[in-house]
């Protein structure tokens, strides 16, 4: 009986180790030539998930994405597990550091929407940056406030209180969001500030798109932040943004294109193509929570160099037209040229 | 050379053999040896490997941290009071609530239920703890959450809305939604325990104390609390470390707004939610080691709770035999 037992056991150690073994081997063996590897944002991923069957139609290289977040995509390009990451915010100076000669390249371009459920409204409800800072600030507790009533004088507004929801993880989307807010509001700047997550003074948080709109469509008086594209396939409903024209905008294809209508001519950094709240000269229809997302790669990356600028060229011209459908403008022609100029940057390295 | 019949050492097996040692038993007290090492290595590996990777943290923010009620990515300040107070409040309401449900369903089960309602009952408490957390913290989103703050937290504002932990507005999520979520998750493990306890107290010492006159809930107090007790406290203890250790479902729940809340109805943060919900999207070095020291308080905290339940069964040990 204990022959046995010891028997099994020696076993199920050796399976154990040739198991572990193996593993070990599959991840460290590098994938081959013509194939690249890359995680982050699930942002993008609805578009990345159409580019990869085109590529490897046009080039044959075969592309694997799996949507991590952005924090895990910067995480893994700076450790080099992958050939590429990809996040919705640029990386701070911290991390362009610890990152050694990462390139930061825009390869996507769209909007944040701002859902809400404020039953027995009959009408779009429109908001305003400073409104917005001040419903996240905790200022702004109950939906019939004298500030929103002045945007909407058409809407009977309820007396049901506010419940702001944000992103317990870090995220792209409150990146953009809170860069906005910082932008339209000194307090909201001095106070909270902008990054992946911040330190939110009210409202409840929630992981994941899915979790945030989650906790919206059961609490009544609940507003959020989530890209358009999630908020439309969704069926959430989404507020109007005041921009600096005055006009009340939505996260549309034609906003986002009016919003990034006044970038220079010539980008030279990615620090150029912060679009939160454009200038009035952007007209409009200009929305003002648009953003860029980019890919992050390595400057040295040895046999992959080639595939990789092909790829990402690629994505940056022929892969735009996937974008619409799926609610991303096609990148302007200042930032493609930007983009360019970056790829040309991927070596192999000596 | 005389030739020797009864020359047994020529073969080692022989020998081994005579000497009540068998292969089999070498074999298995090598693999218990290495098996039992490797949990010691592993925990010390872990242990070490946090503290290493928090101290960029550590050294920062030294042991202010620990009561540093501040958590701001943008300005690089950290701090775990309000999550280590997230944890406690929300492991001891559940241990709580818990604790009398655990021990009635076992009396129930091993006491006063028929067999033939008994078993099937025992099985669905234990199907419970199958539920994976994310998806218990799924249902706390989508149904529990909604009936707590529409039914019971009205209610307990109306009845003991007095006392501050039970003001302000109900929500859906927050520390009791959280809390609430925990007790559904350890009910099943302590319940489970408790049931296997109280059946395996001698049936002659309950049928003894029936004899002497005594009532069935003086026997189930004096006989079977008595005999089972230090197992009792320990499967209590056992669940509150699964409370303190619960990250996903805690996170779903919690309302992750990192504060310390005064009402029990408003969303706060624990440490392993919060452990959960950044780590991989940490911006900075400090924020990462800010993350891992978390995780080091988290481990420091489990290890007294079950350190604490060791004692408390040896207490108990001894006050049994001193009876």
């Amino acid at each position: 009986m204990k022959r046995v037992l010891a028997l099994v056991l020696a076993l199920a150690v050796a399976v154990a180790v040739a198991l572990a073994a193996g593993r070990t081997d599959r991840a460290a063996a590098k994938p081959e030539a013509g194939s690249l590897v890359g995680t982050g944002s699930t942002f993008v991923f609805p578009l990345v998930s159409k580019w990869i069957p085109a590529i490897d139609q046009a080039y044959g290289t075969r592309v694997t994405y799996t949507g991590t977040g952005s924090g895990t995509g910067i995480a893994q390009i700076t450790a080099r597990a992958v050939d590429f990451g990809a996040s919705d915010a640029p990386l701070s100076p911290d991390q362009l550091a610890a990152c050694k000669g990462c390139l930061v390249i825009p390869w996507a371009l769209a909007a944040m929407s701002v859902p809400y459920n404020v039953p027995g409204v009959d009408g779009r409800i429109r908001l305003s940056g400073p409104v917005l800072a001040n419903i996240y600030l905790g200022r702004i507790t109950t939906w019939n406030n004298a500030a929103i009533k002045a945007l909407n004088p058409k809407l009977n507004l309820p007396g049901t209180k506010i419940t702001p929801v944000y992103r317990a993880d870090s995220s792209g989307s409150t990146y953009a969001f809170t860069e906005y807010l910082s932008a339209v509001s000194p307090q909201w700047k001095s106070k909270v500030g902008f990054n992946t997550a911040v330190n939110f003074p009210a409202g409840v948080g929630a992981r994941g798109s899915s979790g945030v709109s989650g906790i919206v469509k059961s609490t009544a008086g609940a507003l959020t932040y989530v890209d358009a594209a999630y908020a439309t396939t969704n069926k959430l409903t989404f507020a109007t943004i005041k921009n600096r024209s005055g006009k009340f905008a939505t996260p549309g294809l034609r906003g986002i294109k009016a919003a990034v209508s006044t970038l220079p001519k010539k980008i030279t950094s990615v620090s150029q193509l912060e679009i939160v709240n454009p200038p009035k000269a952007a007209g409009k229809l200009a929305y003002p929570i648009a953003t860029f997302t980019y890919v992050i790669v390595a400057s040295n990356s040895g046999s992959k160099a080639a595939d990789l600028r092909k790829f990402i060229y690629w994505d940056v011209t022929q892969g735009q037209k996937f974008g619409p459908p799926l609610w991303f403008q096609p990148l302007p022609v200042p930032v493609q040229a930007f983009a360019f100029r970056e790829l040309k940057k991927i070596q192999a390295g000596t | 050379m005389t030739s020797a019949p009864f020359e047994p050492t020529a073969t080692p097996e022989l020998d081994l053999r005579r000497r009540g040692i068998r292969l089999g038993d070498v074999l298995f007290k090598g693999i218990a040896i290495v098996a039992a090492l490797a949990a010691v290595v592993l925990l010390a590996f872990i242990a070490w490997k946090i503290l290493d990777l928090a101290r960029p943290a550590i050294s920062h923010f030294g042991l202010s941290f620990i009561w540093t009620d501040v958590w701001d990515p943008v300005k690089e300040e950290f701090g775990a009071l309000a999550f280590i107070y997230g944890t406690v409040v929300t492991s001891v309401i559940a241990l709580v609530l818990a604790t009398p449900l655990s021990i009635a369903i076992a009396l129930f089960l091993t006491e006063i239920a028929p067999r033939r309602i008994a078993a099937p009952i025992a099985t669905m408490v234990e199907l419970l703890a199958a539920i994976p957390s994310v998806v218990l913290g799924l249902w706390g989103i989508i149904v529990f959450g909604p009936w707590v703050r529409d039914h019971l937290e009205p209610w307990l504002q109306g009845v003991l809305g007095f006392l501050p932990i039970f003001s302000g507005d109900p929500s859906q999520v927050g520390i009791l939604p959280a809390a609430l979520v925990l007790t559904i998750m350890i009910v099943p493990i302590t319940s489970a325990i408790c049931r296997e306890l109280f059946l395996r107290v001698p049936r002659d010492l309950v049928d003894g104390s029936l004899a002497l006159g005594s009532t069935r809930w003086e026997a189930i107090r004096g006989v079977m609390f008595a005999y089972a007790a230090p197992g009792i406290a320990a499967a209590v203890l056992l669940g509150l470390g699964r409370a303190f250790g619960e990250a996903i479902a805690v996170n779903q729940t919690i309302g992750n707004r990192n504060v310390i809340p005064t009402s029990w109805f408003e969303p706060g943060n624990s440490l392993g939610s919060m452990i959960a919900a950044q780590y991989t999207g940490a911006t900075s070095v400090l924020q990462a080691g800010s993350i891992l020291y978390l995780a080091a308080i988290l481990m420091v905290i489990s290890l007294v709770a079950n350190v604490a339940a060791q004692l408390i069964v040896v207490r108990f040990e001894r006050a049994r035999r001193a009876v």
